[in-house]
């Protein structure tokens, strides 16, 4: 009856539409804000907007930022604690900032304006570049928890820790944050973050092993000793690898070792 | 290690999976009849002019095992009753001559090419064929099927059994490396030919698997170098965030414990393909429904007021 009919022309229209393309891809069928069209007037922003922004101060010697006023629950899986204040790195803060969950001040208290956190980003001099920020953002945003491979969530107390000598024990300050990163040779590779699962039950103070680290893959493709002997460093933790393209695009892959089975 | 994906078997008139006929006819036991048979009709192929390929004339039993074992392509004769006619390509001739030794080989004008001849031969007319008949030969003793990979945007495609009774579940790229291998090692070398592999496989539902032939020095001259190749495979993957995260919404209990890993395998390509059908496909078949109820409705409601 119309009833069937309804269904099978669902169907026929199911079967004929085109198989997707890439399958598996997260921007297989990529989605164009059409400009053309009268009612639009901006690319509807993807970005959730907070009612409440924290404000931090930006610490030009450490490279990061001391948290002035916390808002909000994003700190519970963002920043670390350094004797007891949070901190945040320039990742972080460029994350926060664009969601205006976040208010950067210079010393004077003035707001650092978002061009100049971006600045900052692409100078590269504070640990993170322009395309490792892209890798960061795409994975907060949907929710995972992300932090600098080998920068310990919290330090208790003031005390060196045994990962850098460069801790600044004058007032507290996060300053081996930013050290960690430059240590790192460009063509080198090694993890730039530890990821874990979204998980509401975080915690800084134990976070338990990351769920994989992740390396960004840098101009061309490593061979395969360079790979199995980074794997080695890492045995036991999953690694996954971003490439960031020139339009900004994330892209993640794994280079599993398999071995095929000998079939019957 | 990552755990591979399983096979995609076809499906035959009864609507029921091949996976039971393949599982009665193994593929080992399928070639090593073929090769019993070969060997004892002493079979032969005759190069085709252009040094690639070969043409192999065989009886019809043999030509049902040549089938079965997916070698060759069948060349349609309409002249011919007894004998089959079938086209080989230079790793499959290879195969048969120096893995399986069960054909000799004549060349177009019936000279006799022993191994080390054809070696020459199929090496001066392809460069990549110790690389690429080292790969073939790896994954033939495996036992899986290897055809060609052109119309996917691979080297190989490899199949658990025969093509007509499963999906390919690989595209395979070989890459060589070493200095005897010359530019050759070249492959694969920007990211953007990495990622086109992977964009090319994912979009036919296959992984992307490369094979890696190393050496610690050899002569590619020689056939006897193919003992001294060694393949290692990976297989390169899309991870996709969002997937991974929709599994793991609800809060862990285990990460209380600190030291527990949760790494589950996100579902690849195939998978998620079909998944994503089944989704649309439910959600329209329920909306076609609800229209047609709600047509059906009014029509008897306008009915009953006329």
């Amino acid at each position: 009856m119309a009833a069937t009919a309804a269904v099978t022309a669902g169907s026929r229209r199911r079967r004929n539409r085109a198989p997707a393309v890439g399958a598996g891809n997260d921007d297989a069928e990529e989605h164009h804000h059409n400009p053309f069209l009268e009612t639009a007037s901006s690319a509807p922003s993807r970005v959730q907007f907070r009612n409440v922004a924290s404000r931090a101060r930006w610490v030009e010697e450490a490279g990061a930022t001391e948290v002035v006023e916390s808002k909000g629950k994003l700190w519970l899986t963002t920043g670390v604690t350094r004797g007891g204040k949070l901190c945040y790195n320039i990742e972080e803060i460029g994350f926060l900032v664009e969601r205006s969950a976040l208010i950067l001040l210079n010393d004077k208290d003035q707001t650092i304006g978002i061009e100049n956190i971006y600045e900052k980003i692409a100078g590269g001099k504070y640990g993170c570049s322009w395309d490792t920020f892209q890798a960061y953002k795409h994975l907060k945003s949907l929710g995972y928890i992300v932090g600098r491979y080998g920068v310990p969530w919290t330090l208790k107390n003031s005390g060196t820790s045994d990962t850098n000598q460069s801790f600044n024990k004058v007032d507290g300050t996060c300053s081996d944050i930013t050290k960690s990163l430059k240590e790192m040779h460009i063509d080198r590779l090694t993890p730039s973050f530890e990821v874990y699962l979204p998980n509401s039950m975080f915690k800084k103070s134990s976070p338990g092993a990351p769920n994989f680290l992740l390396c960004l893959l840098r101009n061309k493709p490593f061979s395969r000793v360079e790979l199995e002997m980074l794997e080695n460093n890492f045995g036991g933790i999953p690694l996954k690898y971003c490439h960031v393209d020139n339009n900004g695009r994330v892209s993640f892959l794994c280079f599993d070792e398999v071995a095929l089975p000998s079939l019957p | 290690m990552m755990d591979l994906p399983g096979p995609r078997w076809k499906k035959g008139k009864d609507a029921k999976d091949f996976a039971a006929v393949a599982a009665a006819k193994p593929m080992s036991r399928i070639v090593a009849k073929l090769q019993a048979s070969l060997k004892d009709s002493e079979a032969m192929a005759i190069l085709s002019g252009d040094g690639g390929d070969a043409i192999l004339a065989i009886g019809r039993k043999q030509a049902k095992l040549l089938n079965r074992a997916a070698f060759g392509r069948h060349i349609e004769n309409a002249g011919e009753e007894e004998r089959q006619w079938f086209q080989l390509r230079p790793e499959e001739v290879f195969f048969l001559c120096h893995a399986l030794k069960c054909i000799s080989v004549q060349s177009e004008n019936k000279k006799q090419m022993d191994e080390a001849q054809l070696w020459d031969l199929f090496t001066s007319t392809s460069e990549p064929f110790p690389e690429m008949y080292k790969a073939y030969q790896h994954l033939r003793l495996k036992n899986w099927v290897v055809k060609s990979g052109l119309q996917y945007g691979a080297d190989f495609v490899a199949y658990r059994h025969h093509p007509a009774l499963v999906h390919s579940e690989f595209a395979v790229i070989i890459v060589p490396e070493g200095k005897e291998f010359g530019s050759r090692c070249g492959r694969l070398q920007v990211w953007s030919d990495l990622l086109c592999a992977l964009r090319a496989s994912g979009s036919v539902a296959k992984t992307l698997l490369v094979l890696t032939i190393s050496t610690k020095g050899c002569d590619l001259a020689s056939s006897d170098c193919l003992g001294q190749l060694i393949v290692h495979e990976r297989a390169i993957t899309r991870w996709i965030p969002q997937q991974c995260r929709e599994q793991h919404d609800k809060p862990q209990r285990e990460e209380a414990n600190g030291d527990v890993q949760i790494q589950k395998p996100c579902s690849e390509d195939a998978s998620k393909e079909e998944r994503e059908e089944t989704r649309e496909g439910v959600a329209f078949s329920y909306w076609g429904v609800i229209l047609s109820f709600t047509i059906l409705s009014s029509l008897l409601v306008y009915k009953l007021k006329f």
